[in-house]
């Protein structure tokens, strides 16, 4: 069977002069479904990596796949229906949280699932929000999960969420943290989930990509990456991840 | 007027100069070459028109308008640097508000077909085309770098390049029509315009030179309206690189 996602050789250059490569010699292989932690200091390139999976920035080099179909070949629309990007920073269209909630709906022109869309309203914490409520106002946390509720409603066969708890408390934080286990055991969407929470990557992820010294460095499963990290960067790393480099 | 009245209208420019240089603004350069080039430009115009009037040929006529279309969507397409094709996208726009301005004034007997009616007021419409058009592709540029964000989550969701600008497109095709209703809504009140005071001036009954003036007012409003959405339409995908991600676009005058 074709792997899910496929990266080879991806290389990507700073915007400076000199165009030095951000990273390079990036390979890594989505075989199944699973829920993978990328996790490195900060200044890696883990969001442009996530962005150049999602075709919102182009790799300088490489080549990237889903199920055998090369990026460069399909419609770049086909493709962030299957590979969605939830950014950092939630942006929040203009109008009610249900309109944000039915973008997608209005954008393929899909009937819009409102259970789904409440039952995930409840599970990320939100269900004390009315629907009509202007999306701005929202506070920071409530606009993450509304972006993020929004992204889920794609149904998406890949997910790529750049530090989507970032803001958030513990409490919420618990919530969305159960709400993306349950919806990758029931939808069987991958994951990629950049974040500099080590205790969340030990609590959601199975596998573990480390960025560094310009590359993925390392690529194993959650728990050898703890146990038994093969570089002294990652090492370094386990013991004060918000350390730079 | 003769011609040494002419040449005494030179003191407006002298007391631009005395300012400049009094001000220390050092715009002389640029007053010089506004003042010769304005004058020169004027003068050969008004030798052509002559000449088109007693030729009364079609042939020239287009020919004529064809030059002034050229020289607007170069203009015009400066404020697009970076973007390319822009140009014909621009002469593209201002040809056909030209063509519809046109038909409409012609087929409906509105104006005569004649060079004295069709140059100038084409001269009009199309040099506020212009004016819109740059208005548009500068908003535009604005927009696109302000709703960056806003444009890229579209993209992410499965947007089409049209989906994903659409609420800057109409922002920016609103702006660019602003000036021109700000406009309409104080002409005669503010500011009496060139044409209306240059037929005053040259005897006509101000009640005929405010017909005309009702009429390009109005014609000025929808060929505002006809370039921008025009433009856009045809413009709107330049944002874009083939791959559907937003263009790396620098700010520029």
């Amino acid at each position: 069977m074709l792997p899910l996602l496929q990266i080879k050789q991806v290389r990507k250059n700073r915007d400076d002069a000199d165009k030095s490569p951000l990273f390079s010699n990036v390979n890594a292989e989505i075989a199944e479904p699973e829920m993978i932690a990328l996790l490195g200091v900060s200044g890696q390139g883990k969001s442009t990596l996530l962005r150049i999976l999602a075709s919102l920035t182009r790799a300088d080099e490489g080549e990237i796949a889903m199920q055998g179909a090369s990026q460069h070949q399909m419609d770049p629309r086909e493709w962030r229906m299957k590979v969605c990007y939830v950014a950092q920073q939630p942006v929040m269209l203009g109008g009610s949280i249900e309109h944000n909630l039915k973008t997608v709906s209005l954008l393929h022109r899909t009937p819009y699932d409102k259970k789904l869309a409440e039952r995930l309203m409840g599970e990320l914490g939100l269900e004390h929000l009315e629907p009509g409520k202007h999306a701005q106002d929202l506070s920071g946390g409530e606009k993450q999960r509304v972006s993020l509720l929004r992204s889920l409603m794609l149904r998406p066969q890949v997910l790529l969420l750049d530090e989507v708890t970032a803001s958030l408390d513990r409490g919420s934080k618990e919530k969305v943290e159960r709400a993306l286990q349950e919806w990758h055991r029931k939808e069987g969407t991958a994951m990629i989930w950049v974040t500099h929470d080590l205790e969340q990557a030990k609590e959601v992820s199975g596998t573990v990509w480390f960025m560094g010294e310009g590359t993925l460095l390392e690529n194993s499963t959650t728990n050898s990456f703890f146990e038994r990290p093969a570089t002294e960067l990652a090492q370094g790393y386990i013991k004060s991840p918000e350390q730079k480099e | 007027m003769s011609i040494l009245a002419l040449s005494f209208t030179l003191l407006f420019v002298m007391i631009t100069m005395l300012i400049s240089v009094w001000q220390k603004l050092g715009l002389e350069r640029d007053i010089a070459i506004g003042t010769v080039r304005s004058a020169v430009q004027l003068l050969l115009v008004g030798y052509v028109l002559q000449f088109i009037f007693n030729m009364r040929n079609p042939v020239l006529i287009v020919l004529i308008l064809i030059v002034m279309i050229t020289v607007a969507s170069i203009n015009a397409a400066k404020r697009g640097k970076g973007l390319a094709g822009v140009l014909w996208k621009i002469a593209l726009a201002i040809t056909a508000t030209e063509l519809l301005m046109m038909g409409l004034l012609l087929g409906f007997g509105i104006i005569e077909a004649t060079p004295q009616y069709i140059i100038p007021i084409s001269g009009m419409t199309i040099g506020n085309a212009m004016v819109v058009a740059g208005l548009l592709l500068n908003q535009m540029r604005r927009e696109v770098e302000s709703s960056r964000g806003e444009i890229e989550l579209l993209l992410s969701l499965g947007a089409t390049a049209r989906q994903a600008v659409q609420d800057a497109m109409k922002r920016s095709v609103k702006a660019s029509m602003i000036p021109t209703i700000d406009g309409m809504k104080t002409v005669g009140l503010v500011q009496l315009p060139g044409m209306m005071t240059g037929m005053i001036i040259a005897g006509a009954n101000p009640v005929e030179a405010v017909r005309y003036q009702i009429l390009i007012v109005f014609a000025f409003t929808s060929s505002a309206a006809v370039t921008s959405i025009i433009l856009n339409l045809l413009s709107y995908r330049l944002w874009f690189t083939k791959d559907l991600q937003l263009q790396p676009i620098k700010e520029k005058g």
